[in-house]
């Protein structure tokens, strides 16, 4: 799949350090293996790709890249362990393509630095793979900021 | 007073103070628990000035506060807010008082149809108004003299305090009986409100830390179902809109009252790395430590507090006997504690009161976890 890539999001790229084949490669993996969330009502997907250090996020439509983002805190899975029924609408606006189910809003464990606290995460019930949206990824950046600082 | 006639503040303790108070949130060790008397207008009481003047100079009220707490010994940060905030932003009458905090005398929402037609605020439009203008004025005073006293909060309430700050409580409780769609809908206006407060504070110092929670919405005013519909459930929506719009990262929710039959839901409700729980009571006692950890002590950093009325009309000893309990329940949580008061600091209450829940964490909130 062939995505177009504007120049500000290619300088969004390069800001952040990532590559285009990074990004490129997210994307072809979530089309083939459908490992991917989908807006209920539009065409955005968000793909997702983790190396040692970086969880990176690709938003795409069909013919091009819309956002990307990423965060250093790695997801270790849902705060208090198991997913159980909460009192509130967790649904969120996505669904998980892989298995058609709609995407829980619920807290997830995040580690860094050797910290470990919650965060907001959307959540598959079916396959429990973890994503944030780019909103929560700018919240990490600021945590990541301020762990970084009383960390080192 | 002007800032010159302020004495400064000893860099030592204030770093000594800056490390345990970084501790309950990054983990980094220290040798002790640090305690948070939510200090406020209890700070003019020091200088010999009252509430009203507190309140209405922001710029002395938080070099008041950033002097008291290093008199205290306690969490360095200067705080300016009190509980009637946004009112006046949609047209209330607010009433400067000598002995207590700024009180609403008029409402903006007299009816259901002015609920229908209440519109909220955009960002823009809060940071000119009266609320931020003031509050903003506390903060930039610790911002610029206190550098490393500030935290850019924003208070909040939850959405049944905005309400009522908007609408008569006697009004919104007879909604709820009777026309619980209207209570629904201003529930939701308040959530609106306090997303984009959150986003001027956000924009304006680079990150935010939401004061929110169920005050009015406790077990001694509303039942469970009520606390869930009209506070829990718009509260986390607004919380998790906060964090998906990039205005934290810090949630603290302050539980204050009895939360006997509602806590456990606020186990679940939407959470950032810099997350504090704090709950004032349980029934008519103070919120036990062991419980707070028990259940929250696995998510985020826990608030242990001690009765105010305890710290305002107690002895030194009655004190110091409660906060040594609460410490030693709350000390080695594993994401962090923090000791204080289960709600503001009592204007006028006895300095050595405050001494004495001080002196419990020195005595007996050592860490053993590091």
């Amino acid at each position: 799949m062939d995505i177009k890539i504007t120049e500000e999001l290619d300088n969004l790229l390069k800001d952040n350090g990532i590559k285009k084949e990074e990004i490129q490669e997210i994307i072809d993996n979530a089309e083939s293996n459908g490992s991917k969330l989908e807006a209920i009502d539009g065409d955005l997907c968000i793909a997702k790709g983790c190396t040692d250090n970086l969880t990176m996020y690709a938003v795409y439509s069909p013919s091009e890249l819309v956002d990307v983002y990423a965060h250093k805190m790695s997801i270790l899975g849902l705060t208090g362990g198991e997913l159980h029924d909460v009192e509130y609408d967790d649904s969120s606006d996505w669904k998980c393509v892989k298995c058609d189910e709609i995407a829980l809003e619920r807290n997830v464990d995040m580690t860094y630095m050797g910290v470990t606290r919650p965060g907001p995460g959307l959540v598959c019930p079916k396959c429990n793979e973890f994503y944030v949206s780019d909103g929560v990824a700018k919240t990490l950046k600021t945590a990541e900021s301020i762990l970084e600082e009383k960390r080192a | 007073m002007p800032a010159k006639d302020y004495a400064p503040i000893d860099q030592n303790w204030l770093e000594e103070a800056g490390s345990l108070w970084t501790t309950p949130w990054v983990d980094t060790p220290s040798e002790r628990v640090i305690v948070d008397p939510i200090i406020l207008s209890h700070a003019a009481s020091l200088f010999r000035k009252n509430a009203g003047y507190f309140y209405q100079n922001p710029d002395e009220a938080v070099r008041m506060v950033c002097a008291a707490c290093e008199l205290y010994d306690v969490t360095p940060v200067g705080h300016y807010l009190y509980a009637d905030y946004w009112g006046m932003d949609y047209g209330a009458e607010i009433k400067m008082q000598t002995n207590s905090p700024p009180g609403i005398t008029k409402r903006p929402i007299k009816t259901p149809e002015d609920v229908d037609n209440f519109e909220v605020l955009d960002t823009d439009e809060l940071v000119k108004g009266p609320t931020l203008t003031t509050h903003y004025k506390a903060l930039d005073t610790v911002k610029d003299e206190y550098p490393n006293m500030f935290a850019p909060i924003t208070q909040l309430g939850g959405t049944m305090e905005v309400a009522t700050n908007w609408a008569a409580i006697e009004d919104v409780f007879m909604w709820m009986i009777t026309e619980p769609e209207v209570v629904d809908k201003l529930c939701t206006k308040a959530g609106d409100h306090m997303v984009n407060a959150c986003r001027a504070t956000a924009e304006r110092y680079g990150a935010n830390v939401m004061i929110t929670g169920s005050v009015i919405a406790s077990g001694d005013l509303m039942d469970r179902e009520q606390i869930k519909r009209f506070s829990y459930n718009p509260v986390s929506r607004a919380v998790r809109k906060v964090l998906n719009e990039g205005a934290g990262p810090g949630v603290y929710y302050h539980l204050c009252g009895n939360h006997t039959d509602d806590f456990e839901m606020w186990k679940d409700a939407p959470m950032s790395p810099f997350s504090i729980v704090q709950i004032g009571y349980d029934g008519q006692d103070i919120f036990p430590t062991s419980k707070l950890v028990e259940h929250f002590g696995d998510r985020c950093t826990c608030f242990g507090t001690v009765d105010t009325k305890l710290v305002d009309r107690g002895t030194p000893a009655q004190v110091y006997e409660q906060a040594k309990e609460q410490v030693l329940a709350g000390k080695d949580s594993p994401r962090g504690f923090i000791l204080g008061t289960a709600c503001e600091c009592p204007t006028n209450a006895p300095p050595v009161n405050v001494h004495a829940l001080v002196k419990a964490a020195k005595d007996f909130g050592k860490y053993e976890k590091f």
